[in-house]
């Protein structure tokens, strides 16, 4: 185990100074699922000085409505996240992933901001909160910022936070009325284990059939979680068939390749990427 | 390299308040086993997987190998070592795990019947599916895990007839 | 007409489990201990240039660093394992040195400070690079890799006669994994100096305490006598903490030694992945012939299993492997030849089945195979073909009515009826074509299990059984309780003799200065062998008191009854007396001894070297199962929705334990038959945790029923015999099975990962 000593804030604002003050000689902690890890293999740089524990912060403890957006601040776990009432009403897809993650200890202790920050493309929430359109705010001592979830993301395990950043709040507009979401998860184990694959949607069609609002992100086959927009595209205004479904799955196994190269995964991947997707959208989509 | 400094650690495990001053890079579950001596917590893999190390914190199961000790503040934490009456009675799990066959080689079972405690707090008539969920963290080794889940049924069904 | 034994009592060590007071070897602390820790090897096969200790031991807190020059006695342990590597490593869980400081978190930081040089070198990292001659060699003293007394063979009939007159011949070559036995608990230990011996107390989680007490007292020049080994409470060990204790009491009795301070060690998950055994990888090729009707005329088999840089049990696996190859069967013509090699990668050991599920697999995949080729239901070739009584094994040892049951007939038409079997097989086989991407499939298999021991070594048991003066009885026994119910199998067999409830007897920790030395626990002898030594020490000790009980009451001893804690005259129940009374009149008023040992042996069974020809075992447990599967044939995913599976065990002395370790049985082998691998990349470690190494979660067990059948199994104590790894082995092949029922498609190398199902082959970073 690392050495590092450990303060716990009374509040943000106390927390956001400390993390100004020590920047890259400290950390944040919340869930601490991934954390705690790193710090065991002795695996964060050696200058690392402070933990500051964000994990209690009130401030930082809640899921409410305001207006058409859904706002979860950072320290909300991801079992609190999967029962809310407000994400089933108005996000049921971030309830579906988020109700699959680890196990129910890592769900009791686990935080969206930390599957975020952490950024490994197998997280579960992430597709969802993708396909969510979701904003981060993000703190800096007093200074605050606001940036889409999808332009956080560097590459595998990499996000473009400074080391005096904290994300406090994820946000996102509730999804229309009428609109229909669905997430899949394929893993090697029934539980507790990291997703094989992971896909959230959002589909909406008109009285006409037409999808009038569809939005796809697949965990682990792109170094960045993304929306597939090539695919949407594809669907956007059209009445579905099932072989524009399957053509929509082939854009993003196209895309896949496009992005990641082919590797040696990519074997397995093409072909359950084309069935899932076909899977996920026909769970939501009233195909002609 | 940062020096541990040591940090006070108010915490309330079954039942009783400590006052601790601990090397602040301990883990919840080295504060357990080692300060405490409370070792019916396991250590398992160390990295959250296995669930031989849970505990109740605030009324929630966690991997107490997952929580830096000084998290823990204020918390109010159960271990095994909480479930028996004053007299030493054994809560209901405890007698269901014995009666079913639940329990072989036993490294599980106390972190085993800490999430079937949440459960039963939560949800007093769970289904089977409903139980394998709430055990899904805790792997066990030896049983195949078909007689703890009788072993939460049988408890389930006598803690709700309150004879026990 | 039994009182205790047959029934599904408590366990008698569930208490201290369920309260979370049973002390495991990590829970043990002793004033002024050191903690202690290895420093592993970086690569897979290296020369060891130079180690350089001196920055760790500067580091405050340091007590000790030892390396291979500070052992006293001999630095290599049986099966070739070095205490720590001296000039080579030869896997990535070598030793080089090990640290002993004042906490864990100094010695956690010192191991990182030991400086190695390293020579890297060329190795052999799987069995095909360990047969062929030009890739080297992992010991420079054997020249083809094989490990030594690690080929035996089986010759029966005459195979070629027996292929010539075959109808159908079929080739198949089956591969298997390593894969870890994955106990929850860690591996513990925690030496003492014992300044009165000139020597050393362990204890720890030790499945294995005489062959611990021989290797350590050999590594520290002392005599056994002076190195006594106390097994604590287990969590869980399945063959496994063997040579990994081994190694970890060596190095902590070194440093327990040369500082007189106690030493403990525990190990990591990940340290307990790196240098703990493996069940062996293996290789099977296999060649069968049978007529058109189905008739089984000759199996010829060759295989292969991995057991990495240093074994010391692929001898023993691959005896009991050359036994079974050719499966359940009456075959005339056996040729089978079973070999283990070395390569620089972790090693094969003991893993519940032992060599069982690599051959099982094979061989029960095969029948399925030639079914299929011959057009015959896989329940009907096995019907035809399957050992019934009087039949001849390969071996010779034929299946004597009223000695050796032979019921496997009964079992596999009972398990095939109960699910429907073939109308089921049929209607998948229909669906196979249809638009649904989620296919179903139901497979079958069937195994025989030889018991305890046999010609694999001297199946002897001991076990002491004390009587005080309060009427609680104290037994020990040689071997270990691991999780498996022993302690409580035992109790229950000398309750039952002695007429006492079952609170009246307490279990000793095994010690190997107070237990005698009676083999590992192994082969499912706990209760065959063990089991019979406890019998006849408790019947040595009735035929005491009633002896002394007919004096007291008048009456002939065979006219004496022992029950609920009672002795009395079954001819006039009137008169008795209390288990107690009888008691204390022997040792208070006679000044008798109310302590026996029983040593239980049957004898060794002679077989020959050239056939490998002879009585291999005693006698035989059988199992049959059949599972139902659905399989998402778009990514691969199985799910296992039903087992139904029989086991003959003679008899269940506890029917709940015994049922708790089949669907145990069943976990394990699931576990291999669809996600357990241990992965190796050129002989580096790629699955260090369970986020990895997966094992099953209680989402990935199915429905399970279980039958037991029972018989007049002669040969264990109320006709019990084995069962702990009879539950595994039916497994694999099973969802091999069904999962060709389901798509046509035969896998023939595990696990059956969503790779391997979907493209029919595994993929590698």
């Amino acid at each position: 185990m690392q050495n590092f000593n450990f303060i716990r804030p009374d509040n943000l604002e106390e927390a956001c100074d400390l993390l100004v003050r020590y920047k890259d000689r400290a950390k944040l902690i919340t869930g601490g699922t991934d954390l705690i890890i790193a710090l065991r293999e002795e695996k964060l740089p050696n200058c690392l000085e402070i933990i500051i524990d964000i994990s209690n912060l009130k401030e930082l403890n809640y899921i409410k409505e305001e207006g058409k957006y859904i706002r979860i601040g950072s320290g909300v776990r991801h079992a609190e996240i999967a029962n809310n009432k407000l994400i089933k009403k108005y996000a049921p897809v971030l309830s579906m992933a988020s109700s699959v993650v680890g196990s129910p200890q890592i769900r009791n202790k686990g935080t969206i901001a930390g599957n975020i920050i952490t950024a490994s493309p197998a997280a579960d929430t992430i597709p969802a909160l993708i396909v969510l359109d979701s904003i981060l705010v993000i703190r800096k001592g007093k200074e605050k910022r606001k940036m889409f979830l999808k332009d956080v993301f560097e590459g595998p395990n990499k996000v473009n936070l400074k080391s005096d950043e904290i994300v406090c709040e994820i946000y996102f507009e509730k999804l229309p009325l009428g609109a229909k979401s669905n997430f899949i998860k394929l893993a090697r184990r029934n539980a507790v284990d990291k997703s094989r694959m992971n896909i959230a949607v959002v589909a909406q069609q008109n009285k006409n059939k037409e999808i009038t609002n569809i939005r796809i992100s697949v965990g682990s086959l792109t170094p960045i979680p993304e929306r597939f927009k090539d695919a949407e595209d594809l669907l956007l205004g059209k009445l579905p068939t099932q072989d524009l479904i399957q053509k929509a799955g082939k854009k993003i196994a196209e895309e896949m390749i496009n992005k990641s190269g082919y590797r040696w995964s990519t074997e397995y991947k093409e072909p359950v990427v084309k069935s899932l997707i076909d899977r996920v959208l026909n769970g939501i989509v009233e195909v002609e | 390299m940062a020096a541990n400094r040591k940090i006070e650690l108010n915490i309330k495990v079954n039942n009783k308040d400590y006052k601790l001053f601990i090397a602040s890079n301990k883990r919840l579950l080295d504060v357990l086993r080692d300060d405490l001596g409370l070792t019916g917590v396991k250590e398992g893999c160390a990295i959250g997987e296995c669930g031989a190390c849970t505990v109740i914190m605030n009324g929630k199961n966690v991997c107490s190998c997952m929580i830096l000790a000084g998290q823990a503040e204020g918390a109010e934490i159960i271990t095994i070592e909480g479930l028996e009456g004053p007299k030493g009675e054994l809560h209901p799990l405890q007698e269901a795990f014995m009666e079913t066959g639940a329990v072989q080689c036993g490294f599980c079972t106390p972190g085993m019947i800490l999430s079937s405690l949440v459960l039963l707090k939560n949800n007093p008539s769970p289904t089977e599916e409903e139980i394998k969920e709430a055990i899904s963290g805790n792997f066990c080794r030896c049983t195949g895990y078909k007689q703890i889940i009788e072993a939460v049924q049988l408890a389930a069904e006598r803690m709700r007839g309150g004879g026990m | 007409m039994y009182k205790i034994i047959n029934k599904s009592v408590k366990r008698i060590d569930a208490y201290e489990k369920v309260t979370g007071k049973a002390k495991y070897g990590a829970d043990l602390n002793l004033t002024h201990q050191l903690y202690a820790k290895t420093v592993y090897s970086k690569y897979p096969h290296a020369k060891i240039l130079k180690i350089d200790t001196r920055e760790a031991e500067r580091l405050e807190g340091v007590v000790a660093v030892i390396t291979a020059e500070d052992v006293p006695g001999n630095n290599i342990m049986f099966g070739k394992f070095p205490v720590l590597a001296k000039d080579e490593v030869k896997y990535i869980g070598d030793g080089v040195a090990a640290v002993a400081a004042e906490s864990r978190e100094i010695v956690e930081k010192a191991v990182r400070l030991i400086k190695v040089e390293y020579q890297k070198l060329a190795g052999v990292f799987n069995i095909k690079e360990a047969i062929d001659k030009n890739n080297g060699k992992v010991h420079s003293e054997i020249e083809d890799n094989l490990i030594e007394h690690s080929h035996h063979l089986l010759r029966s009939g005459d195979i070629e006669k027996g292929f010539k007159e075959a109808d159908v011949i079929l080739e198949r070559t089956y591969q298997t994994q390593f894969v870890d036995q994955a106990y929850i608990e860690p591996e513990a230990i925690i030496v003492i100096p014992d300044p009165y011996k000139v020597g050393v107390e362990i204890h720890g989680s030790i499945q294995n305490p005489y062959s611990i007490r021989t290797n350590v007292a050999t590594v520290l020049g002392l005599k056994i006598n002076q190195v006594k080994v106390v097994q604590s409470t287990i969590g869980g060990s399945f063959g496994g903490k063997d040579e990994s204790v081994m190694l970890m009491a060596a190095r902590s009795a070194i440093i327990a030694m040369k500082t007189g301070r106690p030493v403990k060690m525990v190990l990591t998950r990940e340290e307990s992945f790196l240098e703990s055994s493996k069940r062996h990888a293996s290789k099977a090729k296999y060649k069968i012939g049978a007529k058109r009707d189905g008739t089984i005329v000759a199996v010829e088999n060759n295989v292969y299993t991995q057991g990495g840089a240093y074994n010391n049990k692929a001898m023993f696996v691959n005896w009991r492997a050359s036994i079974h190859a050719a499966g359940p069967y009456a075959i005339p013509n056996i040729k089978t030849d079973i070999y283990g090699v070395y390569t620089n990668t972790v090693y094969g050991g003991a893993y519940r089945g032992f060599s069982a599920p690599q051959i099982v697999f094979a061989n029960e995949s095969l029948i399925d195979e030639l079914a299929e080729e011959l057009n015959i239901s896989p329940q009907e070739i096995r019907i035809k073909n399957c050992l019934k009584p009087g039949d001849e094994l390969g071996t010779g040892q034929i299946l004597l009515p009223g000695k050796i049951p032979a019921p496997l007939e009964k079992m596999i038409n009972n398990v095939c009826k109960k699910t429907d079997f073939e109308s089921k097989r049929k209607k998948y086989i229909k669906e196979r074509e249809s638009f649904n991407p989620i296919k179903k499939g139901i497979g079958l298999s069937c195994t025989f299990r030889g018991a305890g021991l046999g010609g694999e070594g001297i199946d002897s048991a001991s076990a002491t059984v004390t009587i005080d003066i309060d009427g609680s009885i104290l037994i020990q026994s040689g071997l270990v309780e691991m999780g498996q119910g022993m302690r409580t199998a035992h109790a229950q067999i000398v309750a039952e003799v002695l007429g006492v409830s079952l609170d009246r007897i307490t279990f000793c920790n095994t010690d190997t200065s107070v237990t005698l030395d009676c083999g590992p626990t192994v082969a499912s002898r706990g209760t065959l062998a063990g089991g019979n030594a406890m019998l006849i020490a408790a019947r040595k000790l009735l035929d005491r008191l009633h002896k002394r009980a007919a004096i007291m009451l008048d009456c002939n001893i065979i006219d004496l009854v022992s029950e609920n804690n009672f002795i009395f005259n079954r001819l006039d129940k009137s008169r008795k007396l209390t288990f107690k009374e009888v008691v204390e009149e022997c040792l208070k008023g006679q000044g008798l001894s109310l302590s026996a040992q029983g040593w239980y042996t049957p004898g060794p069974e002679k077989l020959s070297s050239e056939t490998g020809r002879g009585n291999a075992y005693p006698t035989y447990s059988y199992g049959a199962s059949v599972i139902e599967l659905n399989v998402d044939t778009q990514t691969g995913k199985i799910n296992v929705e039903k087992i139904v599976a029989g086991y003959e065990i003679g008899r269940a002395i506890n029917p709940q334990i015994v049922k708790g370790q089949f669907y145990g049985g069943i976990l394990q082998g699931l576990g291999y038959a669809l996600i357990e691998e241990v992965r190796n990349k050129d002989g580096y470690l790629e699955t260090k945790n369970y986020d990895d190494f997966l094992i099953p979660s209680s989402f990935d067990m199915p429905e399970m029923e279980v039958t037991i059948y029972e018989s007049d199994d002669p040969v264990g104590p109320f006709r019990a015999k084995s069962v702990g790894e009879l539950g595994i082995e039916l497994m694999a092949p099973a969802v091999a099975n069904a999962l060709y029922n389901a798509t046509g498609k035969r896998i023939r190398e595990l696990p059956l990962n969503l790779e391997r199902v979907l493209l029919g082959k595994t993929l590698r970073k």
